[in-house]
């Protein structure tokens, strides 16, 4: 049951929904009744993309395709990928992204659609031995679309993979990340963001599997919702049978800002061997009133003093981005989501 | 200035103030002390619009404007500055960013221009210096893993900035050791001005050692139920409270 | 230090599992086997009304229609439910009317256990007696319980389902299965077609019951399932604290208990439910035998104000898939769930709490303590949930893990689900193993590794021991350390 399968061959029975227990928060099967037609090429113009200041080659993928992104050994680059929707219609999306030893690599990653696409993206990340991933990720899906993006990771010893999700949502929309931890020293962190608004929906998943000794986690995800958005968090660390000296964090706070916002997590731990530390912590609720009538003492408005605790409570994610330029550009974006309606 | 009579308050349907009447003339300072659970913080919130402390009767006017119908930010505005016991943490928000943000919403609310980052820059600089507050701690997060000293001098140093017209100073002295509260003290007397009232609560004669009152209150049970010149703090540090207690 | 002292001394006492002997005596059993007959034998054997016999065969026809489900962390093989009997109880001519008629060895088999059926004692205030109220179930029948001419002087009914559907039948068609309805869950549809006996209780308006209430389930024959039914009504401002303590012979078969537990709390009343779970684990190193432990266990809070607490000590069972759980209904209304479940061996507990907050202003606190050793599996799964119009409402769930050894397994798995903005839930866990420097600073004290391992253990638990009745509290302190033998070396 994926939506891949379910692309390729127009079937809706395939889709994944509410039965399946990774999939019962975002359920797709119930939603689409049938799926679009399969996209057709496109060759107009299609903008500028968010990180264009950056500077970095861009991968640009147009409804589907494949594409692959390649750091030599001992190189240090940047590289935007841009994976586009455009028009009403049914895509997937492959993208394979390699490191070499030693070699750095920041990706730039943005998903941009324009109508009630239905799009499927997998992208597949090989980290040689002391490769350094940063990836940062922003998708400013449009309010129809249903997208599902899929990353596999898998590391060497010594690698490092960090990313920073940053998602509006969409009608339905899954971006997910699978990570085969090897220990070793390898060091992994998996952050987000997400600032919700009107019927739009968001799932951000993880899954963590520790196989070797020495590994370590952190994650924390963030986000805010309102009107009647909803947001789910699926975070699950595993480790295997003799990961020892595995240390694993993970966390997800949300704020609903509206009465009839939804958010559902489930921060899953699977643990195998015993030497370990492994810990997380989700919070659910409004802004802390407390801290509200203190900031509105000192003089500040209602809305300002909202907006100011809302954007430290989500700048503590952005400032973990390592990229200072992307950090802005993500600082900018939040802003920009959080004044869209209020 | 400050005018409150026959002030009644409950907090979660509780009565906890039971007819406070009390002015305070610009240029005074006037202590509030008693026993715990007299009421002197609910007095303190009450006068600055928390939610949840609900007035049932009487009036409070700053410069005879009504205070209480107005939103706690508007309150602020026309001057009314609360020191709180217990300074809130402001994760992710640093105090310069915090304090300009407080500064320039008053300014628009009061309809005066807007400070520049260099003139806010200097007035911040030259309150850190005045409190022996390093300048790089106003780049944290507002009082965030700062102890409970240098969360009071926080406290004055926006007074510093904010320049009201009102204090309300809600045990200030607590938690600061004998060489804080020198510098505390000296910050809020630097303040002291014929066009500034101040209201000190406190439940120790101590700090009007260093804060000299020009009249001391002694609220019980809700009640301004003694009143008297800055030898009744005194008389109060030596007899106690028991007093007020039986008579209430 | 003397708490561990006594532990120790008593684990030196004991075997590790030290309810494990079979009694023998006469019994009485129902075809082997599940059909309507059989459940028409049950219902005729409790000699019980009509309405109770359509409920059952109704439940029965939709139990066949069901499928097991396959979702916990457990693994276990396919259960024949026709290789196994589904009644058996203790061969008596009438059914003892007191004590004195109770069978000596019945009496002689709880006495082992460590359980007064001797109401005299404690009448006669002999030193030690504990005074409180026993219902004991042994099979498929409740043998005896005790005070209840005591409890009656209060107003409250504490007697054995079995009679409550003869003598109250009233209360029990109007409560039964308002909770846990007959098609909840697949065990929950079986018990409801061939349940045998537990407790009833009704607490009128108004009352405190005055002492605490305790049912003693015990299977004692060979290829037998126990389906124990209970149902607790505290009405209006009524306050009760209840308890449940389970054991079983040493077999090589697997037996299943598939227990139905229904809680109704209305305004104002509240209900303390403690469970110290003991059932034979199976071999500590082959993993054969054991209980399987299916349980639905409810409460409906769904009066204004109403509380209910649930606390459980779970050592015992091959295999224990149970999640006390709380409907938050009634306004202000709140649950708490404190919950140590402890494996060894092969032992495999798939354990936690829904907490289900329906009304405005309710609250909820899950404190859960697992710790696995061996080659066991421990999972904690449970839902936190605010409906829209929970406003204001609260949870706070901190759940611990702790391994010992290599080769156990330990799950977190809660679901979060807030439907409203005014709902604050916080939930923290940890998993971990015993810490080595802790170990060591108390075996330097002077403690050997298996006394410095139940030491740290027991104060790992101690929030949720605070929270059992004082007389229980011993014995389930002593109860952590048994279930941990040989975990360590």
């Amino acid at each position: 049951m994926t939506l891949a399968a379910a692309i390729r061959t127009g079937d809706v029975s395939l889709l994944p929904g509410r039965r399946d227990e990774a999939w019962r928060w975002t359920d797709l099967r119930g939603l689409l009744r049938a799926l679009p037609p399969l996209s057709q090429p496109f060759t107009g113009e299609v903008g500028a993309g968010p990180f264009d200041a950056l500077g970095g080659a861009t991968c640009a993928l147009l409804n589907g395709g494949a594409g692959e992104i390649v750091a030599q050994a001992g190189d240090n680059k940047i590289a935007a990928l841009r994976l586009l929707s455009r028009g009403i219609g049914r895509h997937a999306v492959k993208v394979s992204i390699v490191v070499g030893r030693g070699a750095t690599l920041r990706l730039l990653e943005s998903y941009e659609s324009d109508a009630a696409s239905v799009s499927q993206s997998l992208l597949t990340f090989d980290l040689a031995e002391g490769a350094v991933v940063e990836r940062i990720v922003l998708a400013d899906d449009h309010a129809d679309a249903v997208t599902v993006s899929q990353a596999e990771v898998r590391l060497a010893p010594g690698a490092a993979f960090s990313q920073t999700l940053l998602t509006s949502g969409a009608r339905r929309q899954r971006i997910e990340t699978r990570i085969a931890h090897p220990g070793g020293h390898a060091a992994v962190r998996l952050d987000g963001v997400y600032v919700l608004a009107d019927k739009r929906h968001a799932d951000l998943t993880t899954v963590v599997a520790h196989e070797g000794l020495d590994g370590v986690t952190r994650q924390l995800t963030k986000g805010v919702v309102r009107d009647q958005a909803r947001a789910v968090f699926q975070g699950r660390i595993m480790v295997s049978r003799g990961a020892d000296r595995t240390e694993a964090r993970m966390a997800h706070h949300a704020l609903i800002l509206s009465d009839r916002a939804e958010v559902d997590a489930k921060p899953e731990l699977e643990i195998y061997a015993d030497d370990v530390v492994c810990a997380h912590g989700n919070t659910v609720g409004a802004l802390d009133e407390d801290a509200l009538f203190y900031a509105r003492q000192r003089g500040m408005p209602d809305d300002v003093a909202r907006a100011m605790l809302t954007e430290a409570f989500l700048g503590e994610v952005v400032d973990r981005i390592g990229l200072e330029a992307a950090r802005d550009v993500a600082r900018a974006w939040v802003v920009r989501r959080l004044e869209a309606r209020s | 200035m400050l005018r409150i009579e026959n002030l009644h308050a409950t907090v979660a349907g509780k009565p906890i103030l039971k007819g406070i009447d009390l002015t305070v003339p610009a240029g005074e300072v006037h202590a509030i002390m008693g026993p715990n659970g007299a009421g002197k913080s609910t007095l303190s919130y009450v006068l600055t619009g928390r939610a949840g402390y609900d007035v049932t009767a009487g009036a409070a006017s700053l410069d005879g404007e009504n205070l209480l119908a107005l939103a706690p930010d508007v309150r602020a505005a026309r001057g009314v500055f609360l020191s709180f016991q217990y300074p809130l943490e402001i994760p992710g928000v640093p105090a310069l960013t915090f304090v300009r943000t407080a500064l320039n919403a008053q300014r628009r609310a009061r309809g005066e221009p807007e400070t520049t980052a260099p003139e806010f820059l200097k007035l911040a600089r030259a309150a850190a210096a005045a409190l022996k507050i390093d300048f790089d701690m106003l780049k944290r997060a507002l009082n965030v893993g700062f102890s409970g000293g240098e969360k009071k001098r926080m406290e004055v140093l926006q007074m510093a900035i904010l320049k009201p017209r009102l204090l309300i100073l809600d045990e200030t002295d607590s938690g600061l050791d004998i060489d804080a509260l020198k510098i505390v003290s000296d910050g809020v007397n630097a303040l002291r001005s014929t066009e500034r009232a101040m209201l000190v609560i406190t439940h120790y004669q101590r700090l009007l050692e260093h804060i000299r009152p020009d009249r001391v209150h002694v609220l019980a049970e809700g009640r301004i139920v003694d009143s008297g010149g800055p030898e009744l703090a005194l008389e109060l540090e030596r007899a106690g409270y028991d007093k007020y207690a039986r008579a209430a | 230090m003397a708490a561990v002292k006594q532990t120790v001394d008593h684990v030196e006492a004991l075997e590790a599992y030290k309810h494990g002997f079979v009694t023998d005596i006469d019994q009485e059993f129902a075809p082997k086997g599940l059909n309507a007959d059989i459940v028409r034998f049950i219902s005729a054997k409790k000699d019980e009304p009509q309405w109770m016999l359509d409920w059952r065969l109704d439940a029965f026809e939709r139990w066949l229609a069901l499928e097991e489900p396959a979702w916990a962390k457990v693994n276990f093989p396919r259960i024949d439910y026709q290789d196994s009997y589904y009644y058996a109880a203790p061969k008596a001519k009438d059914g003892p009317k007191s004590l004195d008629e109770v069978d000596p060895e019945l009496l002689a088999v709880y006495a082992k256990l460590g359980i007064s059926l001797k109401e005299q004692e404690v009448l006669a205030g002999v030193e030690g007696a504990p005074r409180y109220a026993v219902d004991a179930v042994f099979d498929s029948v409740s043998v005896v319980t005790t005070f209840k001419k005591e409890l009656a002087e209060a107003g409250v009914i504490f007697c054995s389902m079995s009679e409550a559907i003869r003598e109250h039948g009233e209360l029990v068609r109007k409560y039964l299965a308002s909770v846990v309805p007959v098609s909840d869950n697949y065990f929950a549809c079986l018990n409801s077609a061939v349940f045998s006996d537990g407790s009833f209780v009704y607490v009128p308006p108004g009352v405190r019951c005055p002492m605490e209430l305790s049912t003693y389930f015990r299977i004692n024959a060979e290829n037998s399932g126990q389906f124990e039914r209970t149902l607790i009504i505290a009405d209006k401002g009524a306050y009760v604290s209840y308890l449940e303590g389970c054991t079983a012979p040493m077999r090589d078969e697997n037996q299943l208990h598939a227990a139905v537990v229904e809680l109704v709390v209305l305004d104002d009343a509240e209900i303390k439910y403690s469970t110290v779970q003991n059932w034979y684990p199976g071999d500590p190193v082959t993993g054969k035998g054991g209980i399987y432990n299916f349980v639905t266990k409810r409460a409906d809070c769904r009066g204004d104000r109403s509380k209910v607490s649930w606390t459980q000590v779970e050592t015992g069972s091959a295999i224990t898939w149970k999640y006390p759980s709380c409907v938050l209904r009634g306004e202000g209304s709140s649950g708490e769930f404190y919950s140590i479940a402890i494996t060894n061996g092969h032992q495999q507990a798939d354990t936690g709490t829904k907490m289900i907050h329906l009304g405005a202003n309710t609250r909820s606190r899950i404190i859960s303590k697992g710790i696995s050793a061996g080659k066991s599996s421990n999972t904690y799964r449970g839902l936190v949930s605010a409906h829209p119009k929970a406003k204001g409402a609260r949870n706070f769930t901190q759940c611990d893990s702790l391994l010992i050894g290599k080769s156990c397994a330990a799950h977190t798995v809660p679901y979060i689900e807030a439907r409203n903005g005014q709902a604050v839930f916080e939930h923290e866990a940890t998993t971990t193993k015993l810490s080595e420097d802790q170990l060591f600073y108390v075996m330097q004290r002077g403690l050997s590794q298996e006394e410095a391992v139940q030491l740290l253990v027991n104060g790992f638990v101690k929030d949720v021991l605070q929270q059992l009745p004082m007389e229980f509290a011993v014995e389930a302190q002593k109860l952590v350390a048994i279930s941990l033998e040989g975990s360590v070396g």
